[in-house]
């Protein structure tokens, strides 16, 4: 990845070789990946990367690929990909999730959001592939094995910011989800709604006002 | 020191989303770098983005697909590339910027360079342009969205100092005829939806050379 839209730490990393494969620091405790728990939550999902980073476990990775790669491709689409490249693309953001696991930080980042900026980055950098593509984004610094208190806390902040979406009006919520899967310019959602682009606007403003307002009084 | 201009938050929510285009990416990715309140913006609009992900309703991968990946798990690695440096007299930009700034300079007036990035899809294009101390850009509007960075040095625009990492967003609603301060150059990254408008005919006699 060309790392548009990913931190400035990527942009300033310096150069280095990659981890040679084999090299993986030993297990610290088996997750079982095919004794799988209710719906996959986002608990599950940062113990799996962690599995994948720390083992290289395949059963892990194809875990996550079955629950994330058909999203991943629908997000694709919603974005304006045709079928065969978000078909690509897809692949190509869990390959880059078996890849970067070793940069996933639960501290910083749910697993989903972690695989969200994965999968929109190569969308970004899809859009000005004008040359063949470099590797690998030079960004990524191992963040080391994760604790499990860290994956615990991941999923809970997926897990909050769950329950405060759910409690948007429906105004909001819908405005959130358009912008996010419509691939519509604020315009033309506005348009689809019969509103001002103003109001558009606003109401999403408002609507991430209220996210940050309710996650700060639970924190 | 912290920028005090800043995209508003639907564009924020747009570049975290993914439905930006490439140049106006580049441009907010700059600023977002700069800007320790966005960073936490675009972190909470990406969270956001990860829980509305796993509500988006699956569409079928291919057969074979996991199978496909599998295989290429242990594909060697090209090594990174290196990225290039940073200029120390610029905030930090991402490496298309500078390269486009190392490959792509051309001088367009006295005292102005312009170093295009990204052209399309459309009309739309990102560029770097360089104004000389105390130079005033022709008097101009806008199609569509203008946003405007600036990378080094400052200008003035309607009562409103731009300084490094600051963000301005113009529209049609606005016209306008910014002016760099007389400390030094301004540098600034740009991406325009169309190119702009003049309004006067300096402008009208600049523009063909600028090509912006
Ligand atoms: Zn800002």
């Amino acid at each position: 990845m060309n790392a548009i839209a990913c931190d400035i730490d990527a942009w300033n990393a310096p150069h280095r070789p990659r981890l040679l494969r084999g090299v993986r620091p030993q297990p610290r405790a088996k997750v079982n990946p095919r004794k799988d728990i209710a719906p996959a939550s986002g608990v599950r999902h940062a113990e799996l990367i962690a599995a994948v980073s720390e083992r290289a476990d395949r059963d892990a990775f194809a875990e996550l690929f079955e629950h994330f790669a058909p999203r991943v491709k629908s997000y694709m689409l919603r974005l304006g990909a045709a079928p065969e490249a978000a078909e690509e693309l897809a692949q190509e953001a869990l390959l880059t999730v078996w890849r970067k696991a070793a940069s996933f930080d639960p501290s910083r980042a749910a697993a989903s959001t972690w695989i969200f900026t994965i999968a929109r980055n190569l969308h970004i950098d899809a859009l000005r592939r004008t040359r063949p593509p470099p590797a690998e984004d030079p960004a990524d610094t191992p963040a080391g094995p994760a604790t499990p208190d860290a994956l615990v806390a991941a999923g809970q902040d997926e897990a909050r910011l769950r329950q405060a979406i759910a409690t948007l009006s429906h105004e909001q919520a819908e405005v959130i989800r358009l912008s996010f899967y419509a691939d519509q310019p604020h315009a033309e959602i506005a348009v689809a709604l019969g509103l001002p682009l103003g109001t558009v606007k606003s109401r999403l403003r408002l609507a991430m006002g209220r996210l940050r307002t309710l996650l700060g009084d639970q924190a | 020191m912290s920028p005090t201009q800043h995209p508003a938050e639907a564009t924020l929510v747009d570049y975290a989303a993914g439905t930006c285009d490439a140049g106006r990416t580049l441009v907010i990715a700059a600023h977002v770098a700069a800007c320790p309140a966005c960073r936490q913006a675009v972190r909470l609009a990406e969270a956001v983005g990860g829980v509305l992900l796993g509500d988006l309703e699956p569409t079928p991968m291919g057969a074979g697909a996991l199978d496909a990946v599998l295989a290429r798990l242990d594909d060697p690695l090209r090594p990174d590339p290196r990225p290039p440096a940073q200029r120390p007299d610029w905030i930090a930009v991402p490496p298309p910027v500078l390269e486009a700034a190392r490959r792509r300079k051309r001088w367009a007036a006295p005292g102005v360079w312009v170093a295009p990035i990204t052209r399309g899809p459309g009309r739309r294009s990102s560029y770097l342009l360089r104004v000389g101390a105390g130079m005033a850009m022709p008097r101009h509007t806008h199609q569509g969205v203008e946003t405007i960075l600036v990378l080094k040095g400052a200008y003035e625009d309607r009562g409103v100092l731009y300084g490094p990492g600051d963000l301005a967003e113009n529209d049609e609603t606005v016209d306008h005829r910014p002016q760099v301060t007389r400390e030094g150059e301004c540098v600034c990254l740009v991406n325009a939806e169309a190119p702009l408008t003049p309004l006067d005919w300096v402008g009208r006699l600049f523009q063909p050379f600028v090509g912006i």
